[in-house]
């Protein structure tokens, strides 16, 4: 029998029809660029280049789904403010140099960005050009609400003001919230509502940052209306990275709209089972093993883990994709990247579609 | 003299460097000197159109690495005599060039060879060795103000360090002509490190480096 | 990784390859030592001072990329310099990948009266070289013997420039060298032999110094060839069988004269870089198993699709060359290369490599 193709495997990953055997969704952007010799920066400022890296790398170690082009400090830049693009030995992603808003009154000053000029967004759609033409998903990245507003004003100043001043969190999350939906708008305008799958990776509402009770008045009635309103636009499936410690958040999760099915991916910090028990009836369950497991661990360790992870995922109903719990670190060695492989292999194997 | 004993005289020195005659070349330098033929004349139209016929030779696959090494000894023995009796600012050297391998290589006698040829055309040369820090390069650069820096490397692992080393050059100098050489590299290599020149071997390494400098001038 | 349509296990790849049928397709191999240890995470200096984690990342990364196991290098058996009581140290910094030789043990005649064979329980790495050739003895694996030509090693001894001037001015000094090195050799394959018995010894050497980038043909016809037959005669003495050659670098004007002597046993594997055409190589070495020779600094710096075509031509040539073919890099396996491009060599096999069934 003839393996399926990534694009059959995610194709009926999203469609609930059998897979051949455990697609594994990538998390997987810096790394690639080692792989190729590129410096780590090329994976965020050359749309080209980058998906390229990506498509090589993924065939390489048989990861599925497609390139994707995003990083966790989305906003400060499409805002105003500034980032630095990784080029020293130890970065991995960009990173904020400067927030757009500093004290009370540059929040007057704020508006919204351009979807077709601001910041990264141009090489996000260059990227997008990409993988509709190699017919991968067309997934554009953001952060989360939350994740944007923190992004704009500095996740402290963000905090302080939700317990101090309520009304100014509120007015910087209407703006992450309405650009938000300007972008999905913008892809959905480009490539048609069926093929766009947005992203939203959600790092800062960790409970080591904010209380559940926070992410119930200042996070999940944003991730409400964004849910509903992006259903509205046609899209059928949304991706929610969870990152971090969400365990006393995930019962809010469920009441988010992510489409038939959604996509939820999570931090090694969350079982998977708790995850399944939770979410798996409407979502896909992506996850989540330790990067840094993967960054330093002796392989045994590494493979006897992805089974677990495996063994545990194939009970999701809606279906089961392996990941990294959050990105994989540039200076994995690639050999415990082809244990992954060899793992999926081994044990990710579903019997004919 | 006349014009036929001092074309003889330059014509043995010259065959005396060919010969590999480590012994004989010094001995006719001083003949040299003492029948009146000015020290840089026999340097330059003796011993170093010598080393151009060895360089010739070697790229006719007459030659070989030991051959040049016992021509380059012969030379250096004949310019130990002649050297003290140049006339001091009357001959401007053909241009400054710094070389060295390249931090963690350690093979030099690619860059001994270089060194040999680019002494045969006259250039003044700051010789850093081998395994030389990167930053040392720069530094050279810094004091001497040279017209050329050429790197080299035999690994295709140290070869690494070459665009590095050229991005510090040319920081201190943007004008720096900096020229690689080395089994594992070649003019597309020399390209994407951003150099100025490749030479695959001694010979075209000094023809390189003096069309760029003429045509930097 | 195994390929999807192999249809033999690398040892039975191999003994097709040995017993001169064409096997299900064109072998891979490399010589890898640095490349697999920072592959699985360690760094290029254990590839040398560990065994044990050097045959480990080298099983691994040669089952990741599907290499097969020919040769297995991790380092020289016995080495010139460091036996004889010369100084080495290990790589270490962003840009060395090999051992680097910092003080020679002959720098004047009077040196060499002075050189003792090497104690082959003791001398330079050999006792780590061991403990490598163990664990392949214990996986039943060929276990490699790995010299230079002793022309090569005689010049390591001296370092290169003295040995060269010597080769002119005093050749009664390098037959000296030549003759220790020689017996070096000798002395430490006979610790091999006795403690893994012939049969699974795979003696290998490769012969840098011999390329026509330093000397003649003439040279290598005076200092190196006699001691090549006098290696052969040898190993055939001690019932040594396989050996592999690594003519390194352009050799071109050497082919004719190591065609001609041709001392080794058929079928040998000989290497060749990127130099030698390997239709040339097919031809002057009819009998034998042709290895190369994709150029090392192509696979550092280029891009994989350049990788690629450059292992598509090179399986286009030799994959029908009468001795049979294995593809590889066309000298060792350069530390920092990017992983994509050595993906790409196993790509390659996999899309063309293939014989019918």
């Amino acid at each position: 029998m003839h393996p399926m193709t990534s694009r059959e495997r995610t194709d009926a990953i999203l469609a609930g029809k059998p897979v051949d055997r455990i697609p594994h969704f990538p998390f997987i952007l810096g790394f690639c660029a080692r792989n190729l010799g590129y410096p780590i920066a090329t994976i965020y400022s050359d749309a080209e280049k980058s998906f390229a890296a990506q498509k090589m790398t993924f065939e390489q170690y048989g990861v599925d789904w497609g390139p994707l082009y995003g990083y966790a400090s989305y906003g400060t830049w499409e805002f105003g403010g500034q980032i630095d693009m990784p080029t020293g030995a130890y970065q991995q992603a960009p990173a904020h140099k400067c927030f757009p808003v500093k004290a009370e009154e540059d929040i007057d000053r704020l508006i919204l960005p351009d979807v077709r000029t601001a910041g990264c967004l141009p090489i996000a759609m260059a990227f997008s050009r990409l993988q509709e033409r190699h017919e991968t998903p067309i997934s554009v990245v953001m952060g989360g609400n939350f994740t944007i507003a923190g992004n704009i004003c500095a996740v402290e100043r963000l905090c302080r003001w939700m317990i101090k001043k309520p009304e100014l969190a509120h007015r910087i999350l209407r703006l992450a919230t309405d650009h938000i939906l300007d972008i999905v708008t913008h892809w959905v305008e480009t490539f048609g509502a069926e093929r766009v799958i947005p992203q939203f990776w959600e790092p800062l509402a960790s409970n080591l940052i904010i209380s559940p009770r926070q992410f119930r008045h200042f996070v999940l009635p944003y991730l409400v209306e964004t849910g509903e309103r992006i259903q509205e636009l046609g899209v059928r499936h949304v991706l929610h990275h969870i990152c971090g410690d969400q365990n006393a958040n995930l019962p809010m999760w469920a009441e988010v709209p992510m489409g038939d099915p959604g996509l939820c991916s999570f931090g090694e910090e969350i079982d998977i089972d708790r995850a399944i028990a939770v979410l798996g009836a409407q979502a896909v369950i992506i996850g989540n093993l330790d990067p840094s497991l993967l960054l330093t661990g002796e392989p045994a360790e590494i493979l006897e883990r992805c089974r677990q992870t495996i063994e545990k995922g194939k009970r999701a109903p809606r279906g089961f994709m392996f990941s990294v719990g959050c990105e994989l670190a540039p200076e994995t060695p690639g050999y415990h990247l082809f244990l992954v492989q060899k793992a999926l292999e081994r044990f990710g194997t579903l019997g004919e579609p | 003299m006349d014009a036929d004993r001092r074309a003889a005289f330059l014509k043995q020195l010259h065959d005396a460097v060919v010969d590999m005659d480590e012994e004989k070349t010094p001995r006719l330098c001083r003949e040299a000197l003492e029948a009146g033929i000015d020290a840089y004349t026999a340097i330059m139209q003796g011993l170093a159109a010598g080393m151009d016929t060895v360089g010739r030779l070697y790229e006719q696959k007459e030659y070989f690495v030991p051959e040049l090494l016992l021509c380059s000894d012969a030379m250096y023995a004949g310019l130990e005599v002649l050297r003290p009796q140049v006339k001091v600012g009357e001959h401007e050297a053909a241009g400054k060039i710094i070389m060295g391998v390249v931090e963690g290589d350690i093979h030099d006698i690619g860059k001994t060879l270089v060194k040999t040829m680019f002494e045969a055309a006259g250039w003044e040369i700051f010789d850093l060795g081998k395994d030389v820090k990167l930053e040392r390069f720069a530094q050279t650069l810094r004091e001497t103000g040279a017209d050329v820096v050429a790197l080299s490397a035999l690994m295709t692992t140290s070869m690494m360090a070459m665009p590095k080393a050229i991005a510090m050059l040319k920081a201190v100098d943007p004008k720096v002509i900096v020229l690689v050489g080395g089994a594992p590299l070649n003019a597309e290599i020399a390209r994407q490190y951003g150099a100025d020149g490749y030479a695959p071997d001694a010979i075209a390494a000094v023809e390189t480096a003096g069309r760029l400098f003429t045509k930097a001038a | 990784m195994h390929l999807p349509q192999d249809r033999m296990t690398s040892q039975e790849r191999m003994a097709a390859l040995f017993a001169g049928r064409r096997p299900d397709r064109v072998p891979l191999g490399a010589m890898s030592t640095g490349f697999n240890t920072r592959n699985a995470g360690h760094t290029v200096a254990e590839a040398y001072e560990d065994p044990e984690k050097s045959f480990a990342d080298m099983q691994w990364t040669t089952e990741q990329y599907g290499w097969d196991p020919i040769p297995q290098y991790a380092g020289h058996t016995v080495l010139g310099a460091w036996d004889f009581g010369g100084q080495v140290r290990m790589p270490r910094g962003e840009y060395e990948g090999a051992l680097v030789v910092t003080d020679y043990p002959v720098k004047t005649e009077a040196d060499i009266e002075r050189l003792r064979l090497p104690d082959p329980r003791t001398a330079g790495r050999i006792p780590l070289a061991l403990r490598f050739a163990r664990l392949q003895a214990e996986q039943g694996l060929p276990v490699y013997f790995f010299s230079r030509s002793p022309f090569t090693m005689a010049a390591n001894i001296a370092g290169i420039d003295r040995f060269l001037r010597w080769t002119m001015k005093r050749p009664e000094l390098c037959e000296q060298l030549l003759a220790l090195s020689i017996d070096h050799i000798f002395n430490v394959l006979g610790l091999w032999v006795d403690t893994f018995g012939a049969e699974r010894v795979f003696a290998w050497m490769s012969s840098p110094t011999e390329s026509n980038q330093l000397v003649s043909p003439r040279i290598v016809k005076k200092f190196a060839l006699p001691y090549h037959l006098a290696y052969h005669r040898r190993l055939a003495d001690l019932g040594v069988r396989r050996f592999g050659f690594h003519i390194c670098g352009e050799q071109n004007l050497n082919l004719p004269l190591l065609a001609e002597a041709c001392p080794w046993s058929h079928p040998s594997v000989l290497s060749f870089g990127h130099e030698v055409d390997l239709e040339t190589a097919a031809a002057h070495f009819p009998k034998d198993i042709l290895f190369g020779n994709i150029e090392p600094a192509v696979i550092q710096t280029g891009t994989p699709e350049a990788v690629y075509a450059l292992c598509r031509a090179a399986i286009e040539k030799g994959k029908n060359a009468p001795g049979g073919f294995i593809l590889g890099p066309g000298c060792g396996l350069p530390v920092g290369a990017p992983p994509v491009n050595v993906y790409a060599m196993t790509r390659a096999v996999h899309d063309f490599g293939w014989y019918a069934a």
